[in-house]
Order: structure tokens, then sequence, then C-alpha cells
């Protein structure tokens, strides 16, 4: 099985009624297969692990928002624009790096899909992990190119096998001489610009694409993915963000942020604290109790909370596999490539989207959803989505009780309403806004496979007021 | 006087030494033998008694470092996988030529190009059935007795285009080149295994 550009064209529905869920229909018995598969290693195994699963799944999310977008369009122009994502497909198919970018790809519009809550949340996973692998030689030679020395004499102990896939490269156990265990994030060779150089043939291939009335769309979409991967390629910045996100928390948090051993870490390695601990999904296996299943969920969303009104960032890989319930009770928070700083003018919206958030004034939640999408008053149906949506996103902290996040029905509600955006093609705003979506649906995601029935008002009020906001300026 | 063994080897040493400072200093081209034989302490005609050409001292050293290479993956673990192996192989010459990396360009051109392998030049030459004799006894070791000409020529191709990329590297710390080779020998090896398979078969059925 090699990757080819007819498996990824095969994988686009030809035919298809607006509506319909063909697409997807037959994707959680795949992901379920793909699990028992071990991380693939050596030979074409690598490259055909794209070729099949991921750049299908990927294709067909394409295809669903494509077609999303082109809802009212007419026939002719909806066909013109599948015929350039075929194109743009092709493309994506002679990149030399397409693991990464396609996974990132797959990954990005895995926030768009017309499915189930559940395979949602299972499809957002299985496309974060299968990520392919280096092997030891290769690893080898990279950390003696970035560290200066080969493993064995660096480490104490380096796990030849590596037990985590990156999108970017992967991660090894290893034990410092000094004794602390760690893990060992590798990327592959020039990864980052390779991919930075797939983007820029992309955006030149899509040119005919930018006279509809779409591409502002697209356009935005893929550089919001561009920027990510950036951000993701750069584990010196990651680092920074390990160490500043530590820094926020306390030892009655109950929250653990991997500490970063710089000597051990250049913008290709990094080196952090190896937490031990139960993955969500493993935690969940051992059918844990409702009290806690909602103490794991409260110091996810107190951690959340804190990163965004203390620190100022927003964790957006809410991914089952980056929290880990410690033997002792502590959730430790992994992966900080991709977090998104909040600043000048967004963080002023941030203060005032607190508000409503916190009263649940309709009035005053459609004046911060003008501002922030800048809606006009004359797109009606715009604002009544877009207020549908942040009413159900907010509902769970203004409510100011215990929630059921649990709540499938409720959950459908939130996807249905995204989805609808995504198709009128009202999730246009800022660039940072398709990275804030995934990070509220991701958050609601593991609200949902933990079941939690928790109070997220008192948390949200705990943590604003503990930044010495007292929202005197509530007027 | 004779001179003994000990004071050729610390005179070819010494010029060795003095090319390497010099190439770097002052570059390849500018470098002349007679600088060579200054800087180390010599005249230009004893040094005609040690190496012919400036290029023939670039090429002591990577023969050299092509025996080092060697040597150092020979105690390899036993669960590598053959492309793993080979990579190890070409890392490690990698490593070990990495001194000369900025003016080894000419040397390739002249001696490993598959252009050069017809004119059966003696360094070229050298190199070639070593490295290749070790990569033979690498895939014997993975199964695959009998390699044939052709996969050979394939895989010489592959090996000298990732060196004559590593030459002129721009990446930082060359990280291009290993996913280069990483991707030359996982192509390669596929190749090689998949049409030892066919060929097997063929045995088979016949």
């Amino acid at each position: 099985m090699t990757l080819n550009v007819s498996d990824l064209v095969a994988a686009l529905p030809q035919d298809v009624d607006e509506g319909t869920t063909l697409v997807v229909a037959g994707l959680p018995e795949v992901l379920l297969r793909s699990t028992v598969q071990p991380v693939p290693i050596g030979r074409f195994r690598r490259l055909s692990a794209l070729g099949t699963l991921q750049a299908k799944i990927t294709a067909a999310y394409m295809f669903h928002w494509l077609r999303g977008w082109f809802h009212s369009a007419d026939a002719n122009k909806r066909l013109l624009a599948e015929a350039h994502w075929r194109n743009a497909l092709r493309m994506l198919d002679s990149m030399g790096y397409l693991r990464g970018a396609v996974m990132k790809i797959g990954q990005t519009l895995a926030n768009f899909p017309d499915i189930a809550p559940r395979e949602f949340v299972e499809t957002l996973e299985k496309l974060h992990f299968d990520a392919p692998a280096m092997h030891w030689s290769l690893l080898r030679e990279m950390v003696f190119s970035e560290l200066g020395d080969d493993p064995e004499r660096l480490f104490a102990a380096f796990d030849k096998q590596a037990f985590a896939a990156a999108s970017l490269g992967q991660v090894h156990r290893a034990q410092l001489k000094t004794g602390e265990e760690v893990a060992v994030k590798i990327q592959y060779p020039g990864i980052g610009r390779a991919v930075e150089a797939d983007f820029r043939n992309l955006f030149l291939f899509m040119l005919p694409a930018r006279l509809t009335r779409d591409w502002e769309s697209t356009k935005d979409q893929l550089q919001d993915l561009q920027r990510r991967m950036a951000l993701e390629a750069d584990y010196e910045l990651e680092a920074a963000n390990l160490r500043k996100a530590r820094a926020l928390f306390h030892d009655d948090d109950g929250i653990v942020v991997p500490r970063v051993f710089p000597q051990f870490s250049t913008s290709r390695v990094l080196t952090m604290e190896r937490l031990d601990g139960l993955h969500l999904r493993e935690f969940m296996a051992g059918n844990p109790s409702q009290s806690e299943r909602n103490d794991v969920a409260m110091k996810i969303v107190r951690a959340w909370y804190r990163l965004m009104y203390a620190g100022r960032m927003v964790y957006i890989d809410f991914h089952p596999g980056n929290f880990l319930v410690l033997p002792d009770g502590r959730v430790g928070v992994l992966d900080f490539g991709f977090m998104l700083p909040i600043e000048g003018e967004e963080w002023e919206l941030y203060r005032k989207m607190d508000r409503p958030l916190t009263t649940g004034s309709q009035a005053e939640r459609i004046a911060i959803l003008k501002e922030w999408s800048d809606i006009r008053d004359d797109e009606i149906d715009h604002l009544r989505v877009a207020d549908e949506f942040a009413a159900w996103q907010w509902m769970s902290r203004h409510r100011g009780t215990e929630y059921d996040f649990g709540d499938e029905a409720e959950f459908r509600v939130g996807i249905d309403l995204f989805t609808e955006m995504v198709r009128k093609r009202y999730n246009r705003a800022r660039p940072s806004t398709p990275s804030i979506a995934r990070s509220h649906f991701g958050w609601r995601s593991i609200m949902y496979l933990l079941k939690a029935r928790i109070n997220v008002w008192a948390l949200a009020e705990q943590e604003v007021k503990a930044t010495g906001w007292d929202r005197s300026d509530y007027a | 006087m004779r001179i003994t063994v000990e004071e050729k080897n610390a005179t070819r040493r010494r010029i060795v030494e003095a090319a390497l400072e010099l190439f770097r200093t002052r570059g390849f081209e500018a470098t002349t033998t007679r600088d060579i034989a200054q800087s180390a302490g010599i005249a230009t005609g004893t040094l005609f008694n040690y190496f012919d050409t400036k290029e023939a001292i670039i090429g002591q050293l990577a023969q050299e470092a092509i025996g080092l290479a060697r040597n150092a993956v020979t105690s390899r673990a036993a669960d590598a996988t053959l492309e793993e192996e080979l990579f190890a192989l070409v890392a490690a010459q990698l490593r070990l030529l990495k001194p000369l990396r900025k003016f080894i360009a000419p040397l390739f051109e002249t001696a490993l190009s598959p252009l050069a392998a017809a004119r059966s030049s003696g360094m070229g030459e050298s190199w070639r059935v070593e490295h290749l004799e070790t990569v033979a006894a690498i895939a014997r070791l993975h199964g695959l007795a009998d390699i044939s000409p052709v996969s050979i020529q394939v895989y010489w191709s592959l090996y000298t285009g990732v060196l004559a990329f590593w030459s002129a590297d721009k990446s930082p710390r060359q990280e291009d080149t290993l996913a280069l080779l990483d991707q030359s020998l996982n192509m390669f090896s596929a190749w090689l295994c998949d049409s030892a398979g066919e060929s097997n078969q063929e045995r088979r059925s016949s």
C-alpha cells in the first residue's frame, strides 16, 4: 500500500445530497481497527499510514467542509470549487512532508463534522495519535546533532521505542544522569521548514480560488493551520509556554505542568519531566465514580481558566491524551505546543465577554458577539445562530449550578449549531477564531468524555478574582 | 639518514593538519600545495613523497573516516532493521567526514560520482568497493544474500546523491541531509526487500 492520488480522490464522495453523513458513516469502525495497529516504523508503512487512513479521513472532511461553504452557491460554482479542492489534494499528495500537514489539516477539519458526539471526540483523538515514527538510528543522529552527543552518553537511560507519537516527531522515555525521569520529544529533521514550504506551494496552487467569495474564509483557515504548524514546530516556544504555565500553579491546585530541562532542549528536542499516570481514556476504563470524575474535570477546567485569566493564553489541544490522572489524584497537563496568547484588543474583548458569561444577559451577549465577529445589524440570521451557539457554550457557566456535561443531547445541540455556522460561513471573524472554537469544543468534549457534573461558574469566579480583577469596572 | 615509520607518520599527520587548517581559513581552491608544505614546515618536494595533490589529502582523510565508520557500526544492536543499520553506517560516515564537508565536493566529483565509477580512479574505487562490501555484509545479515548489480548501482546513486546534497546542505546542522538519507534508505530497503521477495517467489515457482 503506497500513498497515491487516486486513493485520495476516491475518498471524495462524488454525488452527495446536502445534509447526508455518508462520508463518516463508516468512520468509527475504521478508527477502531486502526487502534490495534502498532506505531508503524520502517519502510513504506510509514508512508502508507498516511496514504490510507489519515489521508482519506482528511479528504472526506475536506470535502464535507467544502460543501458546507458552498451550500448556497449555484451548481457550477460548486463544481468549480470542488475541482480546485481536488487539485489542492493532489498538491498535498505531492508534498514531501504530507504526514505532518495532512494530520494537522485532519485535526483542524475535525472541528467541523456532522457526526455523533462520541465519534466526534474519537476522531479528534485518533487524528492526533496516529503519527508515523523515526527509527532509532535517525533519532540518535538527531539527538547527536541537536545536543552534541549520543543519547546513550547524555542520558542514564534512553528508551529506543517511542512511547507516544507527536505530529511533528515522537516522544521517548529517558532518565537523566541526575536521576529524573523525563520525556524527550524529538522532531523529524527539517519538518518545520518543509511544512512551511508546503504551505507556500499550497497557497500558490490555490490562487485560482482567490476570486471566489469564500476565498477569504479558506485562506483564514489555512493561515490558521499554517500558524499553528509554525508554532508547534518550535520546541523552544513550547518550552517557554511550559515554563510560563508551570509558574501559574501551586501545590494545592492539584495541577501539574511538567518541568523543562533546558540543558537537554533545543528548538528540535524538548526534554521534560515525565509524569506517570493514566490518560483520560485509561482513567475512564477503570470506571471511576462520579465524584472522582468530577474532581478530574474540575482540575482540567481550573487549569483552562487559570491559563486564560492569569496566564492570558488559551490552551487549544484538548485531547484526552494530554491530561494525566496521577496516582496521588493530581492532574498533569501536557503538550503546550499550541497555545494562543490573548493580547491587546482580544484581551479587552475577553474582559467584556466575562460579563454576559457571568450574568447570562442576552443583550450583553449579543453586543459582544457583534463586536467579536463584526456582525452587522442587518445580518439577522448570522446573529441568531451566533447567539444560539454562544448561549449553548456559555450556559454551563452563567447558570451557576452543577451542570451535566455528559448529556449527549445537550452536546449535540452545540455541534449542530456549530455545523450550521460553518455551513453558512458564519465562522469568519478574527484569525484566532478557529483555534478558540477548537479550544471551546475541546474542553466540552473532555467534559462529555468524563460525564462531568460540575459547577464551572464557581471555578471561574475564583479564577477571575484571584487575578485581582474584582469586576468593579462593571458599571 | 633513515626515516622511521613513526617519523613518517608524524610528518603525514602534520601535512594533513596544516592542510585542513588552510582549507578552513583560505578555502580549498585558494590553497596550494606549496602553502601546505610551508605551513607543515617541509619542502614542497617532500610533500609530494606523501601526497600527489591536495585532493589526495582530502581523499586520505575521507578514507580513514570511512574505515572508522565501518568499525563504529559493527557492534550494532541485533534488533535493528536493514534500513536502520544502513542509516547508522552512513550517518557515522557523515559525522566523521564533517570537518571536511566544505571542501569535499571536488573529491566527490572526481572520485565518487556514478560517472567516475567507470573510470575506476584509485581513491574513488577503494571507497566504493569498501563501502559497498560493508553494505552487502549488512544486507547478508538481514537475509539478503545476493544483491543484484542493479540494486548496487541504485544504492550507489542514492548514496552519492546524499553525500553531494550534504556537502552543499545549508539547513541548520544539515538536518535536511538526515531527512534525505532517511527517505532514500527507506525507499531503497523497501525496494530491495520487495525485489528479493519477488525473486524468491520466482525461484519457488520455477
